[in-house]
């Protein structure tokens, strides 16, 4: 429990050129925007005195944008955004179904995608979606701008590959057609629930052999991760017992879950190879 | 006539509830109100050597910080339930430097405002000579020991020679079945705010029991009981945890003397884990014997739960094992052992509900070796009398309750074998058990106020906890009275109020309505003695018994109400204000005569899906002999509630220690799960709805519905499990890693 202000500092910048600077200029300063994740370590007691830079007034972190070629989506843009938004539920459902699927109302209406992203936690519900649709996280600081894809994002628990000063600005979605989408989320009850295992997954059929495939967990290892090996083995494949087996033991390889308070390392590692079984099975 | 006792009538506390008018324990706006919160120790066992409070003291607006160093002194109360003195434990609070348990209280600061007082709660640094402490059951079993007694009911019984008959028996079975530490959660966490006026206090409360409050904290604070006010008039929730009188209650009326002015203390979610007890954890043992027709000829029922170090607090798990069947040979023993846990108090139907997880299993897995459909081996094992007591029931319709259930959930289409039931890649199974709870009553008193609008007051100081008494007490009131129910005002949750027991133990439906029944009847005649005084009235020169009053109206016997006149216009002429009938009632010799008791029956299916083992609690039917139904309405909710509730034991609900150090992992809403509105789906409730004709001498003939309905859910969850997937979990809650 902590409720001692002293030494937190909330700033509101009016522009995103103020807010990069003044994250710029205070090394240890954090960004701040939806605050689903901060205030619940505030009362917990867990928060960091320091700088706070609140982003949450910033239109230019807002509003989702459709090009040619990809959708982007602003980081600020919450859960209750992308539910009520038309161009995802068509093009990028698993995204949706994961911001549903993300906390209750109060939450879905506070909390955003970058901030779920950046919190970087392992059993968060929408990582998973955007590694399997390959989202591309825009990064701005004083220093410019620069692209990653977000596969190349996180390195460790809690670790990603974010600059002193720099924040996540928009995810950018390329368009894609004739994909089918999987996503399941297993918690301990049916809404509101912290992930046991999260799984989302999405591929491209060439006649009867894989052209391609995404697959994305979450609550399995350190990260969200995506499931490269299983992946490969399944590319130009037919899907068959054969190749499914393959695929579930290149996938139990690549992830690393644990015993905690929500499930068991070995509970996980079945429901993901299971998830992973049904999502093949499906796409036969 | 009117009708109300037994219409769907909806709460007359659900406006001011809906609306956010309904003022909870916190809610009171007291003028210069301080904030008190409670520091909690961070060890289970040892001893407080040092309380550093310089830095807290000189925090801004601090206004006191108390620990056992220096808090006034207090008394142990008597602990005695009987005499409505009844703490959660019987240490007081900072009695001295011992801690017993994790979030034990030891130090309370005083502030000008909540954030002040929580800022400066972190300034406090206390020293610990720190012990091993015992956490784990299993660890402190060398230490069990065998209670005798527990709320007067002995705790180990025998009766035949159930070894003998277990050797000798054609069928048995024998299993351990264990459920977790469970915390209550109710909405609203407990609060209190203190008023002193001089000598004279007045607590603001949320409690199951203002007179039990009123008394327990008046000995522990030595003072005169007529001193001390409780005022608790809407309850968030209690299921127990606000039954018996926990320190909170204590802190805020000497942190409010010490500061010379109103003190709020309102607990965090975090507190309610250690701070108003839980339900223990049960490992139970039970051993049936079975002729191969299904008559049971043995049944053994063992169990281990914990208690504190400070308190004795029994989950009697078997004592419902000694008469829901028919039995020649039962023997029933509970061990406790006393571990460095916050002390466990009564949780919706204590003992009876983890004890029927176990008994209701273990006959599910009997009926699997005799192949015999479950609820044709709960039929042959009816009991005619209660057996333990040798006391017929007063009214019993268990078979009615199976056979209504059984019925509406169309179990006859059910397929014996497990595994054999599916809807596209799912499993399905199908489950039942029984449930029962005592019908138990109390002493109470109430009064029925007319007033010379013709409204009525009903009043009484028993509470609502959302079960509907608001409701239930205006109803009776309402009939008796010949007055519409919205003219009829129902005032609660008060100590100056008539007595009435505590809100547990499913009593005040037979405790409360009877007397108010009395007393709506007193007003009625002090009405008609009133009416006999008029002059120049059609009642001139007749006797009090020659006249009538119902229906809203005083009239001549025999004549038209019409030539009558309007029970206001009574008080009008007669230039009263009101008149004021009393009732008290309570139970007498039929208690000698007869063993109360309801029963009933949850039917339930799931849905298991076999990729991710996770269980979907899909339909369920219950039926419930609970006597006369006075509310369908809140006694549906009543239902519902059970079933939600107990879907939460069979599946979710498990309270985690580090066992390294006693501290609580789960203690907040996202790591201690419980159901959402997601996991309900189909839920039918059905009542018998047949007076039970000795629990009152009224004939109203309810016996209460709060506790009956959370029990035997789990088991029948399990049992359905089971049947879908061929996998017995004994061990609650039936989480998908223990099922995958």
């Amino acid at each position: 429990m902590s409720t001692s202000l002293d030494g937190f500092d909330l700033v509101t910048p009016a522009s995103l050129e103020e807010a990069l600077g003044l994250l710029a200029s205070d090394p240890a300063a954090r960004p701040f925007a939806g605050g689903t994740d901060l205030m619940v370590q505030l009362e917990a007691g867990r928060l960091r005195a320091g700088r706070y830079v609140n982003l949450w007034d910033l239109a230019e972190l807002r509003g989702i944008t459709e090009s040619p070629e990809s959708v982007a989506v602003g980081a600020l843009t919450t859960y209750t955004d992308i539910r009520n938004a038309d161009v995802l539920a068509r093009e990028y459902p698993l995204l949706v179904r994961a911001a549903e699927e993300t906390g209750g109302t109060a939450t879905q209406n506070r909390g955003t995608i970058g901030g779920n992203i950046a919190n970087a936690s392992p059993a968060a519900d929408t990582p998973p979606a955007l590694l399997v649709y390959d989202a591309e996280l825009e990064l701005r600081s004083t220093a410019g701008t620069r692209r990653v894809p977000y596969t190349a994002f996180h390195t460790a628990y809690k670790q990603m590959i974010l600059a002193p000063g720099e924040i996540i600005s928009r995810i950018r979605l390329p368009r894609r057609t004739g994909w089918l989408d999987y996503y399941r989320k297993v918690g301990p009850r049916r809404a509101q629930a912290i992930s046991k295992v999260c799984f989302a997954g999405s591929i491209a059929m060439s006649g009867d052999t894989v052209a391609d495939v995404r697959i994305a967990l979450g609550s399995v290892a350190p990260f969200v991760v995506r499931a490269v090996q299983a992946e490969s083995v399944l590319r130009g494949k037919s899907i068959n017992d054969e190749a499914i087996a393959a695929a579930e033991r290149a996938l139990r390889s690549e992830v690393a879950p644990i015993d905690d308070l929500r499930s068991t390392a070995e509970y996980r590692l079945r429901v993901a190879s299971n998830l992973l079984r049904e999502f093949l099975s499906h796409s036969q | 006539m009117s009708t109300a006792v037994g219409g769907s009538i909806s709460r007359k506390d659900g406006w001011v509830k809906v609306t956010g008018r309904a003022p909870y324990a916190a809610d009171h706006p007291i003028a210069g109100v301080a904030h008190a919160v409670a520091i909690q120790s961070t060890i289970a066992n040892g001893r407080i050597t040092a309380i550093a409070t310089s830095l807290a003291e000189n925090a801004p607006g601090v206004l006191a910080v108390i620990h056992h160093g220096n808090a006034p002194k207090l008394y142990r109360p008597e602990n005695d339930f009987m005499s409505a003195t009844k703490p959660g434990e019987a240490r007081v609070v900072f009695e001295d430097d011992r801690v017993h348990y994790s979030g034990q209280y030891v130090a309370i600061i005083v502030a000008e405002t909540l954030e002040q007082a929580r800022y400066a709660a972190e300034l406090v640094k206390i020293s610990y000579a720190v012990e091993d402490p015992l956490i784990e059951t299993d660890a402190a079993l060398d230490s069990a020991y065998l209670p005798d007694e527990f709320f007067g009911e002995k705790l180990t019984t025998k009766r035949g020679d159930p070894d003998g008959a277990l050797s000798g028996a054609a069928v048995t079975h024998e299993a351990s079945y264990t459920t977790p530490i469970e915390h209550h959660n109710p909405m609203e966490p407990s609060a209190s705010i203190a008023v002193w006026n001089g000598d004279e206090l007045t607590l603001y409360e949320t409690t199951q029991w203002v007179a039990g409050a009123r008394k327990t904290v008046a000995q522990t604070l030595g003072i005169a009981e007529e001193k001390i006010h409780i005022v608790s008039p809407f309850i968030g929730g209690g299921f127990g945890c606000k039954g018996f009188v926990w320190p909170h209650s204590v802190l805020s009326a000497i942190a409010a003397k010490k500061v010379n002015r109103p003190v709020k203390l309102n607990l965090t979610r975090k507190h309610m884990f250690s701070a108003c007890g839980h339900r223990s954890e049960t490992k139970q043992h039970v051993r049936l014997g079975a002729e191969r027709n299904g008559r049971l000829v043995a049944i053994d029922h063992d169990t281990v739960v914990q208690t504190s170090t400070v308190e004795e607090f029994v989950e009697a798990c078997g004592n419902t094992s000694r008469f829901l069947y028919s039995c020649p040979n039962v023997r029933v023993r509970h061990r406790a052992v006393r571990v460095n846990v916050a002390t466990p108090t009564p949780m919706r139907a204590p003992g009876e509900n983890p004890g029927l997880f176990a008994l209701e299993s273990a006959l599910d897995e009997l009926a699997y070796k005799l192949n015999m459909d479950p609820v044709e081996l709960r039929i042959v094992n009816h009991a005619d009398v209660n057996e333990h007591t040798r006391k017929p029931w007063s009214s019993k319709y268990l078979k009615e309750c199976y056979r209504m259930a059984a019925e509406h959930f169309e179990w006859a289409r059910r397929a014996l074998q497990p595994e054999s039931m599916r809807d596209g890649n799912v499993l399905v199974g199908w489950g039942m058990a029984t449930a029962t709870y005592p019908g138990i009553r109390s002493p109470g008193a109430a009064k029925v106020r007319l007033l010379q609008d013709g409204s009525v007051d009903v009043i009484s100081a028993t509470q609502d906890m959302g079960g509907g008494t608001y409701t239930t007490m205006a109803q009776i009131a309402a009939d008796v009275m010949g007055v519409a129910i919205e003219r009829i005002r129902t005032v609660l949750g008060d100590s100056l109020l008539p007595p009435a027991p505590v809100s547990g133990g499913s009593m005040t439906t037979a405790s409360i309505l009877p007397a108010i029944r009395k007393a709506a009847q007193d007003a009625l005649s002090k009405l008609r003695q009133l009416a006999a005084t008029m002059p120049a009235s059609p009642f001139t020169n007749r006797p009090h018994d020659d006249i009538v009053a119902e229906g809203g109206r005083v009239f001549p016997k025999g004549a038209d109400p019409s030539s009558g006149l309007a029970y206001e216009d009574v008080l009008k002429r007669t230039n009263q204000s009101e008149i004021e009938g009393e009732g008290y009632t309570g139970p007498g010799p039929e208690r000698d005569k007869f063993a109360f008791q309801s029963f009933g029956a949850h039917f339930v299916e799931v849905k298991v899906d076999p990729e991710i083992a996770t269980v979907q609690v899909s339909r369920v039917v219950s039926a419930f002999d609970v006597g006369r139904i006075v509310n369908p309405k809140t006694a549906r909710s009543q239902g519902y509630s059970g079933v939600i509730m107990g879907i939460g034991m069979a599946l979710m609900e498990h309270t985690v220690y580090d066992s390294r150090d006693g501290s609580i992992v789960t203690s907040n809403l996202a790591d201690y799960a419980i159901p959402v509105n997601a996991d309900a789906h189909s839920i039918d409730i059905l009542f018998v709805d047949k007076p039970d004709p000795f629990i009152d001498s009224d004939g109203l003939g309810a016996r209460g519905v709060g506790e009956i309905t959370v029990t035997g859910v789990a088991p029948a969850i399990a049992n359905a499990v089971y049947h879908a997937t061929g996998r017995r979990i004994r061990d609650l809650p039936i989480t998908p890693d223990k099922l995958l």
